[in-house]
């Protein structure tokens, strides 16, 4: 290269290197990975001066010809679809005669996806006594999502039976989904006998060896490149997913230990921790990993094997969710 | 805004095992990257200091919490006393530049870091928040890239750079290296010293070898391919210094480098526009600590006939040749970029 050249490229370079460090200080995910949507962020910048005195209008004109809510509620005969509306903005959409999704309101929590951990070949953890952690994940999920739909929720689950999904297809379906949050459903095993707790884990780097123990014993049915997970990696660590699973997590596990505590006075709270488990890695919505007990405790085992006990845990975890949607201007429920 | 003269340009590249600092007043410094603090108030009294870097840390570290707060070339994330430890460091290079001058004390300090091609976006943010307070203003590079910048190798080129804690490749394409330019692999310095410990407590029981003595031993006798001499080691064995020779556990450790670096190398000059791949391929850097391996260029050579053949460099100085590229960075960078990333 010639000398003028060599300074070209090197303008060039140090222009390159200097937005690269702003958009780090503007927590931007890399150029590489960010969506080409120009036209989706000029409509969206410029959408609330077009959307904004239409609305005005439309209220005022409605307000001045007397038109009432009740005016325009559907025909009857059409079953109104159980939809899920974002309380503040209730009135102003009582203009429109189209019943609206959730899904606008990106805080709103809708739809939950449930994992049941492990399955089919892969039983996870088991106790002395031969239960295995694939069979509580399940029977827990489904009461969970019972109690979740019976309280106007929309579910999705990654697995109905006794199957092995690998990781990266329950992250798929969870993503193909457009649900709002994911909750992966665990069993712990811990090579102290004596000791048991609960703990909930959302995604984000850990230097305790022991979680990346843990967190590679989890992910070894992932299916993922070590090169998919490095992108998948940078796409989460910094962006706001990151915060809503923690406070999602943190609501959770209060539930858990104050909920399973009455029943099991040794239980300990191990807390909200982080680990780089593949589907909360994966998932692209606020996503946590709950251990819900521990089979290596013989006494624990023995209550995990009960209905009631597994119904307890389960109401545990609707309760959190439950909270983590009510502190997000929780959705209004069926009949309320 | 200041004046140039109150202004103090600076590259560094924070190492796993070492960190160098070049600066615009033409001081170069290096040091282990290792902080102890005294472990108790006898240590505090005997040692006089409160905190202990570098070379220093390491001589005394019976005495001392010993740190090591880069991992695989990145701050190790949520531990207090890591972060603490990254800082003493940066403060003591930094004093190492500024006492020669008497300039730290109110100088602008603009400085350029180097971290692995492969550092996510939160551990920029997170070595950005460390480096509160220390510098002015502050630009992170991907470490390959500031030694490509320094070396004018932007067109064509390949790096290399063989850390301590990672192993970084770079494609220069005359553009700023994104992912699909870059690898990193955490294969480097740091393993080679555990699997060469290995080997030599499974042949040696009977030596009390620490991974201190091994690094010293690999630095000095590296090679990969046929050996040049036998390499022979003392280490005691029930207090009795006692040599041994560890030729061949040597050089299997050396060679676990080369699958996963071949691999890497080829897999990269593949992704490379088919006209400019031969171009890229005569044009491979070797740079970092294992660059220096004894046979390295010539076996990676060997490995490049199978596409065509190509060179393969080494930097004979690799121990600046990152903080120089970075400090070329930062005398180039024009002070309206510099104000816009203040630290």
């Amino acid at each position: 290269m010639r000398v003028g050249q060599i300074d070209r490229v090197k303008r060039q370079l140090l222009r390159q290197a200097v937005a690269d460090n702003l958009d780090t200080i503007r927590g931007l995910p890399p150029r590489a990975l960010r969506p080409r949507r120009r036209f989706v962020r000029i409509f969206l910048r410029r959408a609330p001066l077009v959307i904004i005195p239409l609305i005005l209008t439309s209220l005022a004109f409605l307000s001045n010809t007397g038109v009432t809510a009740k005016a325009i509620a559907p025909a009857p005969g059409i079953a109104a679809q159980p939809r899920v509306v974002h309380a503040s903005v209730a009135p102003m959409l009582m203009t429109d005669t189209l019943p609206v999704s959730a899904s606008a309101f990106p805080l709103s929590v809708h739809r939950v996806v449930l994992d049941a951990g492990h399955g089919g070949t892969d039983p996870g953890a088991s106790s002395t006594s031969n239960v295995s952690e694939k069979e509580i994940t399940l029977d827990i999920q489904n009461r969970l999502s019972a109690l979740l739909r019976k309280n106007g929720f929309e579910v999705v689950v990654t697995r109905s039976d006794d199957r092995l999904i690998p990781l990266r297809e329950r992250a798929k379906l969870a993503n193909g989904s457009t649900s709002d949050i994911f909750v992966s459903i665990h069993v712990n095993s811990i090579p102290h006998p004596n000791n048991h707790g609960v703990e909930t884990y959302y995604l984000g780097p850990t230097n305790d060896p022991k979680l990346t123990q843990l967190a590679a014993a989890e992910n070894l049915t992932s299916g993922y490149a070590l090169a998919d997970l490095r992108k998948l990696l940078d796409r989460v660590y910094a962006d706001v997913r990151r915060d809503e699973s923690q406070r999602l997590a943190t609501a959770v596990q209060l539930q858990l230990f104050s909920g399973l505590r009455g029943v099991d006075p040794g239980l300990e709270n191990w807390g909200v921790k982080r680990a780089p488990f593949i589907v909360l890695v994966a998932t692209e919505m606020p996503a946590i990993l709950a251990e819900v007990g521990c089979l290596s405790n013989d006494r624990e085992a023995e209550m995990l094997r009960s209905g009631a006990y597994r119904e307890q845990i389960a109401q545990a975890l609707f309760h959190g969710i439950h909270a983590y949607a009510s502190a997000n201007d929780a959705p209004q429920k069926k009949g309320t | 805004m200041s004046t140039e003269s109150e202004i103090l340009h600076v590259g560094i590249d924070l190492g796993t095992s070492r960190s160098a600092i070049s600066a615009s007043n033409g001081e170069r410094f290096v040091v282990d990257s290792f902080v102890g603090w005294p472990a108790d108030m006898v240590a505090k009294k005997v040692l006089k200091r409160d905190v202990l870097i570098g070379h220093e840390a390491v001589t005394n570290r019976t005495m001392l919490d010993l740190h090591r707060p880069l991992e695989r070339g990145l701050l190790k994330e949520g531990s207090d006393k890591d972060v603490e430890a990254v800082r003493e460091l940066l403060k003591h290079l930094l004093r190492l530049v500024g006492v020669a001058n008497g300039k730290v004390e109110g100088a602008n300090v603009r400085a350029v870091v180097g971290v692995p091609a492969a550092a996510l976006r939160t551990n920029k943010q997170y070595l950005r928040n460390s480096m509160k307070g220390i510098v002015d203003s502050l630009m992170i590079v991907s470490e390959p890239f500031a030694v490509a910048y320094g070396l004018n190798a932007l067109l064509h080129t390949m790096i290399i750079d063989i850390g301590a804690g990672t192993t970084d490749f770079c494609v220069m394409k005359g553009r700023y290296p994104n992912e699909e330019d870059q690898r990193t692999l955490t294969i480097a310095g740091d393993s080679l010293d555990a699997q060469l410990l290995k080997l030599i407590e499974e042949r040696y029981p009977q030596a009390n070898v620490t991974v201190f003595m091994v690094r010293e031993w690999k630095e000095k006798h590296s090679f990969v391919g046929d050996p040049p001499k036998r390499v022979l080691v003392t280490a005691p064995v029930k207090g009795v210094p006692t040599q041994f020779d560890i030729t061949n556990e040597m050089k299997t450790a050396c060679e676990t480098l080369l699958p996963p670096t071949v691999e890497t190398m080829l897999d990269l000059l593949s992704r490379v526009e088919p006209e400019f791949q031969e171009r890229v391929r005569n044009n491979i850097i070797l740079s970092g600590g294992g660059g220096l391996i004894r046979n390295l260029p010539r076996t990676l050579e060997e490995a490049l006939k199978q596409v065509g053949g190509g060179k393969v460099t080494h930097m004979q100085d690799p121990v600046f040749v990152g903080s120089d590229g970075g400090l070329a960075l930062a005398l180039d960078a024009p002070d309206d970029d510099w104000e816009k990333l203040t630290a």
